[in-house]
Formats: structure tokens, C-alpha cells, sequence
């Protein structure tokens, strides 16, 4: 299956291709689009894209939303969703310590990528020593 | 000579819970509200993103909404409005530092307000930087 969503991607976006990948369509493809100007390539799932199923809704990230859509019955993973609501979105209340820092090594990460699918595999690589660390009750 | 970005909505109505919510993020962004009809933030990844998923968020509730990408040619002088950024975040941060200078200040929570504030403070104010010398100094003497 083909998935698609904006380029440049962030801390939301490295975080639902690694669902996607480890969780949902293990041999998913990834193409990435300019935010203006493009249509979305027909045949492709889009996600983290404003307006389209998978994306921000309420106070939800939409690594938030695959998770509910795909049902994925793993708490470790709700968690991972309740960090990338406070990494990705302006919350009243903050209780994921993880959030602003994992924000940042994202951004950084895309910084020294040469483009969106380098970032992607460093992104694959950050997520799952994310959730190794979590699963060992850390955090 | 810096970009900005202005968001432009609105709302029906009723219910007015949702008025309020769009309301609190606003202010929550630090965005500034130019004669009650703009609301502005300086164009930087984070807040153009914040914006996007806002205006996305009001056209989910059957609002009205425009984002635009600018710069100034007119009227209000580029350093006035980064003066009005810069004012709301000192006097938040002046606060702070007349409860760090009280006896027995709650630290943690008083840190958690810094926080806070610093994600909302776009020009790196120098009374911010007071406050952190503050919290750290007093770190150190409760070490």
C-alpha cells in the first residue's frame, strides 16, 4: 500500500510511518508532497494532511488517529500517542515529561537528513528505541 | 526583515465551547490579536504548523477561517509589534520572578510556569533569561 503526506516531515509524521511500518502495512511506501500547489497522488493513503481521515482532530495528533482506526491493542503505543499530543500540538495541560525533547531531536533529525526518506529511516530507527524504553517500564 | 503569519476566523455562535477553545490556544501560541481582527505570530515551522492545524481544526467546526503568510509594508513599524510579543511575555515573566523572590516558592511548579512561558517567548526576552538564572541559582541552594 502507498501513503502519502506532506514533506518535511516532524516529530507526528517519523512517528506514524514507524506505526505504519512496524504495525499496520509492513511493506508500506512513503511518497512525500509539497503542503501547496499538488494534488494527492490517486491510490495513496494520505495521513498527517489537514482535512483528510488520518490527521489532527480535537486535541489528537494523528499518529493518535491510526492508532484508533487500526486498533493496535498495545498500551505502550497509547503512550507514545499521549507524548506525540504534547510534542506536536498546544496543550493546557502537560504531564509527558518526554514531549518538548523528543520534539526537538525530530526536527533536528530532519535537519541532517538530505531528505524525507532519510529522515524516515532515522526517524524508524528513533521511534523504536523510544518504544524499547518505554516497554522496559521507563518514562 | 522578519515574516508573519495571520489567521482571520470565524465561528458560529453556538456552542460557544468551541469559540473558547480556539480562543485559550490562541493565547496559549502567544498569538497577538492587531485591532480585534487579526490574530499574528512571526512565521517560524512551529508556529506556521500551529496555525495550519488550527485553521484546519476551525473549518472541522463549520467556521470561517483564512491563513496567510505576510510581511508588514505599513503602518504598525516592525519593532512595535515585536515590542507587543516581547510586553506580554515580560509581564508574565515579572510575575514569576516577584513569586520566586517570596519566601519558600513552590520551585517545581514555578519551573513547570517558565516552561511555559518560554514556548511562547519568540524573541528571547532578557527578563526570561533572569528568570532561568533565578531558578538555577535557586536550585543550587537547595542542592
Amino acid at each position: 500500500m502507498k501513503w502519502v503526506t506532506w514533506e518535511n516531515i516532524g516529530v507526528d509524521r517519523m512517528g506514524c510511518i514507524w506505526l505504519i511500518r512496524r504495525w499496520i502495512d509492513p511493506n508500506a511506501e512513503f511518497l512525500f508532497v509539497p503542503v501547496e500547489g499538488i494534488s494527492l497522488p490517486k491510490g495513496a493513503k494520505p495521513f498527517d494532511i489537514p482535512g483528510t481521515r488520518y490527521s489532527h482532530h480535537g486535541n489528537h495528533c494523528t499518529f493518535h488517529a491510526l492508532l484508533k482506526e487500526y486498533n493496535v491493542p498495545d498500551p505502550i503505543l497509547s503512550q507514545i500517542a499521549s507524548i506525540i499530543d504534547e510534542a506536536d500540538l498546544v496543550q493546557e495541560i502537560n504531564v509527558e515529561p518526554i514531549a518538548p525533547g523528543l520534539d526537538a531531536v525530530c526536527r533536528g533529525i530532519r535537519r541532517i537528513s538530505a531528505d524525507d526518506y532519510e529522515a524516515l529511516d532515522r526517524g524508524i530507527l528513533l521511534y523504536e528505541a523510544l518504544y524499547t524504553e518505554l516497554s522496559a517500564g521507563n518514562g | 526583515m522578519s515574516n508573519w503569519i495571520l489567521l482571520n476566523y470565524k465561528l458560529p455562535t453556538h456552542p460557544s465551547a468551541l469559540r473558547v477553545h480556539v480562543w485559550r490556544k490562541l493565547k496559549r501560541l502567544g498569538a497577538i490579536l492587531l485591532n480585534d481582527a487579526v490574530w499574528v505570530l512571526p512565521d517560524m515551522p512551529r508556529t506556521f504548523e500551529q496555525f495550519q492545524w488550527l485553521a484546519a481544526e476551525i473549518q472541522e467546526m463549520q467556521g470561517d477561517v483564512t491563513f496567510w503568510r505576510s510581511n508588514l509594508v505599513m503602518g504598525l513599524p516592525e519593532a512595535k509589534l515585536v515590542e507587543q510579543f516581547s510586553k506580554q511575555v515580560h509581564e508574565e515573566y515579572k510575575t514569576l520572578l516577584k513569586r520566586l523572590g517570596k519566601k519558600n516558592p513552590d520551585l517545581s511548579r514555578l519551573s513547570q510556569e517558565y516552561q511555559q512561558i518560554v514556548g511562547r517567548d519568540y524573541f528571547q526576552s532578557e527578563v526570561g533569561k533572569q528568570v532561568k538564572e533565578r531558578l538555577l541559582a535557586l536550585r543550587g541552594e537547595k542542592g
